[in-house]
C-alpha cells in the first residue's frame, strides 16, 4: 500500500504529520513531506487512520504505484490485429 | 480575440529541410513533394516504430509506440496537441500554419491505425484556425473526422491531462488524481496524443520507411528535429536541423552573438555552456546535463545581465502555476522572490536552493519540479555573475529581455 497525496485538495492543514510524526514531515508553507522508508515500515492500520483524518480527503492509499509507470509492462500487449478494429 | 502574426514564423533549415520541404504548398503541392500517405495497420506502424524509434516532440520525450501499445479497449481518439504554451516555441505553429497536410496526414495515419475515426486538432493560437480550416477543406474523405479546438495559452495548457481536461470542457489544468489519457481521455474514451511536430514526422517516417528516415541523424536518434532559436542572434526562427548537428552550426545559422551561455529546451530545461561541438539531439544535450525538451535554444549574448534575466523568468514561472497545489503555489513565488533578493545582492545561495528542494515531486503535474531544474541549473552556472551581484548588487549590465516571457507575434 502506498500513500498517495492529491495535491489539488491538499490544503495544508497538518493533521496527518501530526499524527504519524515520525514519517510525515511539514514543509515552510505546512504541506506534508513524506519519507516513503519510514511510511513502508508503519503498518497498514496507521496508513489507513491517517487518510480517514484528512480533513480535505486530500490521501488515499493505492495499491500499486501507478504514476510513474513502465507503461509497456502497464498491459500485456493484446492480439488485437487480427481482428478488426472493434466498432461502437 | 488577439491577432497573432501566424504566418510570419520565419522557417529555415540546416542541411535539406524534411518537414519544411513543401513551405506553403496546397494539398496537390504537399502530395507532390512528399508522395501519397500509405496506410498503415497497427502492426505495421508499431514495426516501423520499433525500427525507428520515434520519441514525443513535445518536451518529455515519450515513445510514440509506446503509447500506441498502452491503448486502453474502445475506439480510440486522435489529439493533435498544439497547444504551444512555452513563449519562445513557434515550432508546431510554423508547421500548422505552413505545413499543415504534413501534420493532418500523421494524425490521420496514426488514427487509421489504431481503429480511431475522430482527430481533435487542439490549437492555442486562434490564428491557426484559418489555415487549419483551408487544408482541411482541400482534402477528401479519408474515413477520418478532424475537429478543431481552440485552448487556453498558457503554460500548464499543453500538459497531456490538463490538455484533456480543456478538451472536456473542463479547465486547462492538470487533475489531482493521475489518469492515464490512454485509458481515459476524451470523452472518457481511450486517447492518443500527439505532438504537432511528432506527427509531422510520422507523415515524413511513414513515406520514407526506417532506411530513407536514417538517412540523416544519428544512428540512434534518425531523422531531423525542429529548433525555436532566439536570444542575442540576427535571425531568430524555426529551424529544421539533423539532430546531432552541433551547437556551432546553428548559431552560424541564425548569426548568434557569441554568447555566454545557451539555455535549452525552454523553461522547463537547463542552462549550459555555449560549446560548439555540443551535439543538438536528446542524447547529446542529456548527456551535457540538458534537454531537448520542445526544441527552444537560447543564446544568451555577453552584453544582458543573465541572473536579471534568470529572476524575471522566475517571476514568470511562478505566475504560470495553475494555483492548484501548495508548494507549487507558495513555493514558486518564494522562490522568485529570493532569486530578486540573490540579484540584488541581499540573500545567499543557500538559503534559495533549501526552498527550491522542497518543490520538486510535490504536484498534481512537472511543473514546480521543470521550473527548479530550470533555476538550479541557471543558478549553477551564473556563479561569477553572483559573486558580483553580491559584491556589487549588480553586475553593470541590464536585463535585455533574450528570454522572452510574453509573446509579441511569435517572439
Amino acid at each position: 500500500m502506498r500513500l498517495e497525496i492529491d495535491w489539488t485538495r491538499c490544503a495544508g492543514h497538518g493533521l496527518c504529520a501530526a499524527l504519524l510524526p515520525q514519517a510525515i514531515g511539514r514543509d515552510d508553507w505546512g504541506y506534508p513531506i513524506l519519507d516513503r522508508a519510514r511510511l513502508d515500515r508503519l503498518p497498514a492500520a496507521d496508513l489507513k487512520r491517517v487518510v480517514s483524518c484528512c480533513p480535505a480527503l486530500a490521501l488515499r492509499l493505492e495499491k500499486s504505484r501507478l504514476e510513474k509507470p513502465r507503461p509497456e509492462k502497464l498491459r500485456p500487449e493484446k492480439p488485437r490485429s487480427e481482428k478488426a478494429p472493434q466498432p461502437r | 480575440m488577439t491577432a497573432v502574426l501566424t504566418n510570419t514564423v520565419p522557417v529555415g533549415y540546416v542541411g535539406a529541410p524534411r518537414l519544411m520541404r513543401t513551405l506553403d504548398a496546397d494539398l496537390t503541392g504537399h502530395l507532390a513533394g512528399h508522395g501519397t500517405l500509405p496506410a498503415l495497420s497497427r502492426d505495421a506502424l508499431l514495426a516501423l516504430l520499433d525500427a525507428a524509434p520515434l520519441a514525443g516532440r513535445g518536451g518529455a520525450g515519450f515513445p510514440l509506440a509506446t503509447k500506441i501499445r498502452a491503448l486502453g479497449r474502445g475506439e480510440p481518439i486522435v489529439v493533435v496537441n498544439g497547444a504551444e504554451g512555452e513563449p519562445v516555441s513557434a515550432k508546431d505553429r510554423a508547421l500548422l500554419s505552413r505545413v499543415p497536410h504534413l501534420v493532418l496526414d500523421g494524425a490521420q495515419l496514426l488514427a487509421t491505425a489504431v481503429g480511431g475515426r475522430r482527430v481533435l486538432v487542439a490549437v492555442s493560437d486562434p490564428g491557426l484556425l484559418g489555415p487549419l480550416k483551408q487544408a482541411l477543406a482541400e482534402r477528401p474523405d479519408a474515413g477520418v473526422r478532424f475537429e478543431l479546438r481552440t485552448v487556453p495559452d498558457r503554460f500548464v495548457a499543453g500538459e497531456a491531462r490538463a490538455l484533456v481536461s480543456a478538451l472536456n470542457g473542463g479547465s486547462a489544468v492538470p487533475p489531482g488524481r493521475r489518469v492515464l489519457p490512454t485509458d481515459r481521455g476524451v470523452d472518457g474514451r481511450p486517447t492518443l496524443l500527439g505532438n504537432t511536430e511528432t506527427l509531422a514526422q510520422l507523415a515524413v517516417l511513414a513515406r520514407t520507411g526506417r532506411a530513407g528516415f536514417g538517412s540523416t541523424g544519428t544512428p540512434a536518434e534518425p531523422g531531423t528535429t525542429l529548433l525555436t532559436v532566439t536570444g542575442a542572434v540576427a535571425s531568430p526562427g524555426v529551424l529544421e536541423v539533423p539532430l546531432g548537428t552541433p551547437l556551432g552550426t546553428v548559431a552560424q545559422a541564425v548569426g548568434a552573438e557569441p554568447a555566454q551561455t545557451v539555455v535549452v529546451g525552454g523553461y522547463h530545461g537547463a542552462w549550459l555552456r555555449p560549446a560548439p561541438t555540443l551535439p543538438i539531439s536528446r542524447a547529446g544535450l542529456t548527456a551535457a546535463g540538458g534537454t531537448l525538451g520542445a526544441g527552444v535554444l537560447i543564446f544568451v549574448g555577453r552584453q544582458t545581465c543573465a541572473l536579471a534575466e534568470l529572476t524575471r523568468v522566475a517571476h514568470w514561472l511562478a505566475g504560470e502555476s495553475a494555483k492548484q497545489c501548495g508548494p507549487c503555489s507558495f513555493g514558486l513565488p518564494a522562490l522568485a522572490a529570493e532569486l530578486a533578493r540573490l540579484t540584488a545582492g541581499r540573500a545567499a545561495k543557500r538559503e534559495l536552493l533549501r526552498t527550491a528542494n522542497q518543490l520538486p515531486g510535490r504536484g498534481a503535474c512537472a511543473h514546480p519540479d521543470g521550473a527548479v531544474r530550470f533555476l538550479r541549473s541557471g543558478l549553477a552556472l551564473l556563479t561569477e555573475e553572483a559573486q558580483l551581484h553580491g559584491a556589487y548588487g549588480s553586475c553593470r549590465r541590464t536585463d535585455l529581455g533574450q528570454l522572452a516571457t510574453t509573446r509579441t507575434g511569435w517572439r
